[in-house]
């Protein structure tokens, strides 16, 4: 019993961090119909940026989020700008702009490629002051950089959503995600929303990154299992919805752990997946989705 | 009949010298490496094809396509090891398997966005790997988890599907890709067609027509899976090996999709195009500078996609058709001015 309350709680400590990735993704589609395939890839450059970072400089790696964070909402903002911007824009009449999604998948070939040419293939483990760390809870024992991982990725979702619901900008994303034409027609510039949106869900793949880096593994491709957990994630949420995204993180990291319980850790890959395409199949429109979105 | 031979005369008989150099190709080339990255080619000219049915017609975005592969050559493979059954009824029994599961998948998610269709069709490209990767055996078939599946050698037979030379290899694969393009071409001068090209442009108005949209890509993507399955067959006899990463891994999956978008999806020739494009990139790359650089040739490939897309979306078979009109078209057409570059759309 004790085993199962353990795996419970670590699965919500996993899973607020999955929710984080997830809510950039989601934030990114709410603005631009957009899913950004090249998300687990932006984790994957924030996380080496945060690893480099604990490396070179050897100090507490939560200040690296003062770095990394900043850095990869630049990323995301240009990355929108130069590359995605002129071919969403040639696209922006049609319901669906697929080649947008193309070109994202296009962006995290290159950029997994690119690392696994640069850093290579090995796994590489961050030995920082944290890492390692155990603390112990009635019987029960916890990773220490998680919980300080969870705990900031969920303080940093509740100031992402005061921050869409109250300030100036926030309104602005909300509009644009809204109503496209009618935000414009309220001086709303919407190329500049876009910027911002991708660079908001960036920046929370940086925060997840460094949150991450103390007790997880960084390689070329740790990006997939994040941006397919993300994918299911939103999903699941309801495209869009952030309150969604961060539940539904943490419903697939209890379903993780405390699956581990009963089953082979392969065999809880296969129950994500068996419960994404339940709700695919039974109510599309996940558990916060708007209908317009599907 | 008439109507599809009603071609500019200088495409029919470029079409026919074409096909001539193909079917004698085998005759010239001796060494096997060669011969097996010509086979290669059209493989991957076969599966971007197959792919095309759904990726390029029903206006979605499959990604999981490697999971059709795999299930023709696993499906094939069990029947032969478990039974004796030859790989030629394998084949059809993995098609129709492959079928059913791209129906099951595509009732639903083909009604909804094309954003949702992505990402369930990775979903179960990824949970298909997954499982073969963890189940030993099911009932009497011997899967092997991820160590994967070697066939067993036999004689050198048409029934067997096993050959001493690349060159049947090559004919088979030849036959099929040639198959594939003429149903391809036919179905795109179809009713189905028609109905497919209208509710990828604008669902909604073609439904307010009377065309059932969903049914149609359905019928798209069931025709789609089981030719993959057949070309799935086909990996398995001339690899004799294979696992799950190598035949259900996502990178085949994308390299499939990468390749039609290059090539131009919804064409006829763009995935013939991308993957004559393509493939000798990704195995040069790979021969030679592989070990020093691994994962170039997949850098090399989303550039080369991300460029594509910003400057012609539709494929890089419009502009070659645009420099095939002019240089060759015209320059052979001269003397007959009304065989105008009207009836020269071969690619579309």
């Amino acid at each position: 019993m004790i085993g199962i309350i353990e795996a419970l709680i670590n699965g919500i400590l996993m899973g607020s961090i999955y929710g984080l990735t997830a809510v950039g993704l989601t934030l990114i589609f709410g603005v631009m119909k957009v899913i950004n395939f090249a998300h687990g890839s932006i984790l994957m450059v924030g996380m080496f940026a945060a690893y480099w970072f604990v490396i070179l400089t050897g100090w507490n790696p939560y200040l690296a989020i003062l770095i990394v964070v900043p850095l990869l909402f630049y990323f995301g903002y240009f990355m929108q700008s130069w590359i995605i911007k002129p071919i969403f824009e040639a696209e922006k009449d049609v319901r669906e702009p697929i080649t947008v999604i193309i070109v994202t998948t296009g962006i995290w070939y290159v950029l997994d490629n690119l690392a696994l040419m640069i850093f290579g293939a090995e796994f590489r483990v961050a030995k920082t002051t944290v890492s390692g760390k155990i603390v112990e809870f009635y019987d029960m024992y916890f990773l220490l950089p998680k919980i300080i991982g969870a705990g900031i990725t969920i303080a940093c979702g509740i100031y992402l959503y005061w921050f869409l619901k109250h300030s100036k900008m926030g309104k602005a994303i909300r509009a644009t995600s809204l109503d496209r034409e009618a935000a414009s027609l309220m001086g709303i510039r919407q190329s500049n929303i876009y910027n911002i949106a991708f660079g908001l869900g960036s920046a929370c793949c940086g925060m997840a990154a460094c949150v991450l880096v103390p007790f997880y593994y960084v390689y070329p491709t740790v990006g997939v299992p994040f941006d397919i957990k993300a994918f299911i994630i939103v999903v699941l949420g309801g495209l869009g919805s952030i309150p969604g995204a961060i539940l539904g993180g943490v419903i697939i990291g209890i379903i993780e752990n405390v699956g581990a319980q009963f089953m082979a850790a392969t065999w809880t890959e296969l129950l994500l997946y068996g419960v994404f395409l339940f709700v695919l199949l039974v109510k599309p429109s996940g558990l916060f989705g708007l209908k317009q979105d599907f | 009949m008439k109507k599809y031979l009603n071609q500019n005369p200088v495409v029919l008989k470029l079409t026919i010298l074409l096909l001539a150099a193909l079917f004698l190709l085998p005759l010239v080339v001796t060494s096997p490496t060669l011969m097996q990255i010509f086979i290669l080619v059209i493989l991957y000219a076969y599966f971007t094809s197959t792919w095309n049915f759904v990726g390029g017609f029903a206006g979605v975005l499959p990604l999981g396509h490697a999971a059709f592969v795999g299930i023709g050559a696993y499906t094939s493979t069990v029947l032969l090891q478990t039974y004796g059954l030859s790989p030629w009824i394998g084949m059809i029994v993995g098609g129709i398997l492959a079928s059913i599961v791209g129906v099951i998948i595509g009732i639903r998610t083909l009604k909804l966005r094309g954003a949702y269709f992505a990402l369930a069709t990775i979903a179960i490209g990824e949970g298909i790997r997954v499982l073969f990767e963890n189940v030993k055996e099911v009932g009497p078939f011997k899967i092997n988890g991820p160590s994967g599946i070697s066939i067993p050698l036999s004689e050198n037979s048409f029934t067997a599907f096993q050959f001493d030379t690349k060159a049947p290899y090559y004919y088979i694969i030849l036959i099929m890709l040639l198959v594939v393009l003429l149903l391809t071409y036919f179905m795109m001068n179809s009713k189905i067609g028609y109905y497919l090209a209208a509710g990828g442009e604008e669902p909604e108005a073609a439904e307010a027509l009377g065309i059932k949209v969903s049914r149609y890509k359905v019928i798209a993507m069931a025709i789609s899976c089981f030719l993959t399955a057949l070309g799935g067959t086909f990996y398995a006899q001339l690899m004799l090996y294979f696992y799950p990463k190598s035949i259900l891994g996502l990178d085949l999956s994308y390299e499939i999709a990468f390749i039609a978008l290059i090539g131009g999806r919804g064409t006829i020739l763009g995935p013939v195009l991308g993957a004559l494009l393509l493939r000798p990139v990704s195995e040069l790359t790979r021969i030679y500078i592989g070990d020093m650089l691994p994962g170039l040739h997949l850098v090399i490939f989303g550039l080369i996609l991300i460029v594509v897309m910003r400057y012609y979306p539709k494929g890089l078979v419009v502009p070659v058709k645009i420099l095939f009109n002019r240089h060759i078209i015209d320059r052979f057409s001269k003397q007959d001015p009304s065989n105008g570059i009207t009836s020269t759309d071969k690619a579309d």
